[in-house]
């Protein structure tokens, strides 16, 4: 049901970075979401240790102080994502609630003129790769399509930040999103079981196996979903080195 | 139908505002309850992704049958026609099956199943979801039976979504994104298990729901905290304290 969206999606975002003579990064999919959603602007912070730790790309001015001021004082809907795994949708930051909830960021958010902060959980189970978060200027919530696509977005946004994180270490850009769609039929039993075993086939940590897996399925041509049900069955097994993949 | 073990599991469903309430563990008891009071061979429950997908939050069996039977349902079958409509959907037999559903029918058929029943779960005006029971044998589940299936599946829900927080739509979208990655933390952990002790991965689960509640902790943060350990050992090894 969802393969039509997230390929239009992802062909704006390709079609984002196209223009600027570059390829697919996070920050064209934060400028995707910003347009797609008709917000103010939006930001992607990096999680290092469970925590928002730096900030990857801005839009604007204004999600540049949004995204400071939070990991300034520890408190706001970024921080918040990360200890939930789900999404915080403050659709009026002027509202008992969030004021409750936040007091400072509030305060500090409404002085910079936005009425309306969502964030969304850049992770994938135990993964914490980050947040995407993003503003509007007058309150309300995001219509439910929307929602849909910030979701498909920020699926798009965590590959990324995994593939960027792990990827060009190994042999160059083996998990760098590659002009196709990632592969978002990311929510298969199979693929996150996978990455559970490949983090003890390979010693790594989940974020690594991961990007370990991904980067496999892309260098034989083949379907992330394939490649993890051949693990979980116990008929492929990776190395330790990209060079010993193969059979059990 | 064993009286007593129904109204333990109403009282069960409904005792969710404790410390140690865990998504996936409550869904899990939603299913294997299901199964042992409405004489159904398989349950699962499957919610409703905000990105428009259908995924599966537990099922009564990590058999690959079965959960394809789930995951095909993102295409065609009763629990999508269920989920769109919000009504139950009720499929009795196989031949009744496959014109509807060609592909689901015959994966019902190899998975050994003839009967299906979709029950919806909805808060108000909103399906988040459904509960699926399968059977072995052809025929209707009993009326009785299907009224009590929904009345579980209502429970649920509103256990499922703390309905005493939960004054607007935000808030289920956050709770469901929140409750599905929990599966996916137990899917990983389930995966590194099975492969440190080359068990499957239904004994995987069973392993990690068992320590869980006998240390009473959630299941959802012992599988995270086992992914995200470097020990590959199960039960993690106590860290020394620094300084000792």
């Amino acid at each position: 049901m969802t393969d039509g969206r997230s390929l239009a999606l992802w062909g704006q975002v390709a079609a984002h970075a196209a223009a600027h003579g570059q390829r697919p990064s996070v920050e064209d999919v934060c400028a995707v979401a910003v347009s797609s959603a008709q917000l103010g602007g939006g930001w992607v912070v990096a999680a290092r240790g469970g925590d928002p730790d730096f900030v990857m790309c801005v839009t604007d001015p204004v999600s540049e102080q949004l995204a400071e001021v939070q990991l300034m004082l520890g408190e706001g809907p970024c921080h918040d994502v990360l200890a939930s795994a789900g999404p915080v949708l403050a659709s009026d930051l002027g509202d008992a609630e969030s004021v409750r909830r936040w007091p400072a960021f509030t305060a500090a958010a409404g002085q910079l003129g936005a009425a309306a902060v969502f964030a969304f959980p850049l992770i994938v189970g135990a993964i914490r790769a980050g947040v995407l978060g993003l503003y509007r200027g007058a309150p309300g919530p995001l219509p439910g399509r929307q929602l849909g696509d910030l979701l498909i977005l920020a699926d798009a946004a965590t590959v990324m930040l995994l593939g960027s994180a792990y990827g060009d270490a190994e042999d160059g850009d083996g998990v760098a999103v590659d002009g196709q769609a990632p592969d978002l039929a990311l929510h298969r039993a199979e693929i996150d079981q996978a990455t559970g075993m490949l983090t003890v086939q390979l010693g790594v940590p989940a974020a690594e196996a991961f990007a370990r897996l991904r980067a496999y399925a892309y260098s034989q041509d083949r379907r992330l979903a394939d490649v993890a049900g051949d693990i979980v069955a116990r008929r492929l097994r990776l190395g330790r080195n990209p060079g010993q993949d193969g059979g059990p | 139908m064993d009286t007593d073990l129904l109204s333990d599991t109403f009282v069960e469903l409904a005792d969710t505002m404790v410390a140690d309430f865990d998504v996936i563990d409550f869904l899990h008891l939603l299913t294997d309850r299901s199964i042992r009071l409405l004489a159904a061979s398989a349950a699962g429950v499957m919610l409703a992704d905000p990105r428009g997908e259908l995924r599966v939050a537990a099922a009564s069996s990590e058999e690959a049958g079965l959960l394809e039977l789930f995951q095909l349902q993102n295409d065609q079958g009763p629990c999508l026609e269920c989920f769109r409509t919000g009504r139950p959907v009720t499929a009795s037999d196989l031949a009744g099956m496959a014109p509807r559903w060609p592909r689901f029918a015959q994966a019902a058929a190899r998975a050994g199943f003839a009967t299906v029943e979709a029950l919806p779960m909805r808060l108000r005006d909103q399906v988040i979801g459904a509960l699926n029971l399968f059977r072995t044998e052809p025929g209707p589940f009993e009326a009785a039976d299907l009224r009590i299936a929904q009345a579980l599946a209502d429970v649920a829900t509103i256990g499922l979504l703390h309905e005493r927080n939960v004054r607007r739509r935000d808030t289920v979208a956050e709770q469901l994104q929140a409750a599905l990655n929990s599966r996916v933390v137990i899917e990983q952990a389930k995966g590194k298990l099975a492969e440190r002790l080359s068990i499957d991965m239904d004994r995987a689960f069973s392993m990690l729901r068992d320590y869980a509640r006998a240390a009473n902790l959630r299941l959802t943060d012992v599988a995270r905290d086992f992914v995200d350990g470097a020990s590959p050992d199960f039960p993690p090894p106590v860290r020394r304290q620094p300084g000792r």
